[in-house]
């Protein structure tokens, strides 16, 4: 299996506050899939990952996608075949924008 | 984005009012300040860094009058931040090119106002600055830094924007930049004969438009919340409205700190002031980040999206952050 980076083109930051905001939701059970924990720049454009995108963002540090299921099990309390399929799918998207480099 | 990020995204910083231009749109040309030495400069970048600012832009002033400005980038880009900055261009040469990729400038912008150098020079009020302009990009190029192309649209321009783009792309620019018209500084001087008309201002932003989602070999930036109105981003913006004190804030030469260049109120000195506490506790940034409905757009439709267009420009020509933008071409 393949590892994965972030295309390093892309500057990132951790929106540490946010961040903070969306782990207490989590832990109470609230939904906090709209708060944008993590902000990236590219070609001009920002975006904004939630806290799932941007906890699979900062593992992506040359890691292949099994052992960044098990990193991210570690953190959220969520069946590994969900999660499995969100990893997947956020990986596909992000993919597609080109902000991942396979090594 | 719900909230507001916990720091600037951008900090654009006036290293220097002083420059070699005159420029008949220029927003700081009546600003005088005096200029902080390159280690108060360094102090500054220092306390910011410490807050994971990511971008820093130089503006002016010309950066290039700065004999430390390598040296000063040097030093930023070793504390992480990413920095460009805007010239004119005139002092531009092979040399200074070779230094701006070496001391770490990710990005340049060189202003370039028209293809035709008779009505640039006319408009910077200084014979030879489009060739200049031209062979700076070139000089940048050649150099292997990154080049974008910051141009005003005003009057002399805006219905020459497709050789404007054409001609970025010649230089190989990644981007142009189709600034807005400011009415600040010499800029609210000459309102009158450069600014467009809001049915103009529609005009010109439904073409460039079309344009930009046509093209894809070079970047067209235009970062004007009023196109809000005609436009739907294609993924949500992180806020809505004007960027700055949301997305940005402003350094002048001296430390002071202003929510944008085109809002001349000073919220804090960096010297002094901590930039976390200013961001987190300026009165002035609260107002800007929660305004206030007035007059034609307490009905308007767009509002929610717009937040009434460019808070700079409805301060420059009302004094209130809340009034409708100047250039709102929606009928009341």
């Amino acid at each position: 299996m393949r590892n994965i980076r972030r295309n390093p083109d892309i500057i990132w930051r951790e929106e540490e506050e946010a961040r903070e905001e969306a782990v207490k939701a989590m832990e109470r059970g609230d939904d906090a899939s709209g708060e944008g924990t993590a902000l990236l720049v590219e070609s001009g454009m920002m975006h904004q990952l939630n806290l799932l995108g941007g906890e699979i963002w900062k593992l992506l540090d040359g890691i292949d996608e099994e052992a960044l299921v098990d990193r991210l099990a570690e953190v959220f309390d969520v069946d590994r075949e969900t999660l499995s399929r969100d990893v997947r799918d956020f990986l596909i998207d992000i993919d597609r924008r080109g902000w991942l480099v396979h090594e | 984005m719900s909230r507001i990020p916990f720091s600037p995204i951008t900090i654009n910083w006036t290293l220097t009012f002083r420059c070699n231009f005159n420029c008949r749109h220029c927003y700081s040309r009546p600003e005088k300040a005096p200029e902080l030495p390159t280690e108060q400069v360094k102090e500054i970048m220092a306390k910011v860094a410490k807050y994971k600012v990511p971008f820093i832009n130089y503006g002016g002033g010309e950066p290039l009058l700065r004999s430390d400005l390598f040296e000063l980038t040097g030093y930023a880009a070793a504390l992480g931040f990413n920095v460009s900055m805007n010239t004119n261009g005139f002092l531009m040469t092979e040399e200074k090119a070779a230094l701006a990729k070496e001391s770490g400038f990710k990005t340049v912008g060189v202003s370039i106002d028209s293809t035709r150098p008779e009505a640039h020079d006319d408009f910077r009020n200084t014979k030879g600055s489009h060739n200049k302009a031209v062979s700076a990009a070139k000089f940048l190029k050649d150099k292997g830094v990154r080049l974008t192309i910051s141009s005003v649209i005003c009057r002399i321009n805006y219905t020459e924007f497709e050789d404007l783009v054409r001609q970025a792309r010649d230089l190989g620019a990644e981007q142009i930049s189709l600034h807005n018209y400011k009415c600040a500084g010499m800029g609210f001087t000459n309102r009158d004969e450069l600014d467009l008309s809001p049915a103009e201002w529609k005009e010109f932003y439904l073409k460039a438009i079309a344009l930009r989602e046509k093209v894809t070999d070079i970047r067209i930036s235009m970062d004007d919340p009023i196109t809000a109105t005609i436009h739907k981003a294609p993924e949500q913006a992180i806020v809505k409205g004007s960027t700055c004190g949301k997305l940005s804030l402003n350094i002048r030469a001296n430390g002071d700190v202003t929510p944008c260049g085109f809002i001349p109120v000073v919220i804090g000195n960096l010297l002094t002031d901590d930039l976390k506490d200013l961001w987190d506790n300026s009165k002035v940034l609260e107002k800007m980040r929660n305004k206030k409905p007035k007059e034609k757009c307490l009905t308007c439709k767009h509002y929610e999206d717009c937040l009434g267009g460019c808070t700079a420009r409805a301060y420059a020509t009302t004094g209130d952050f809340n009034s409708p933008d100047p250039h709102c071409w929606v009928a009341k």
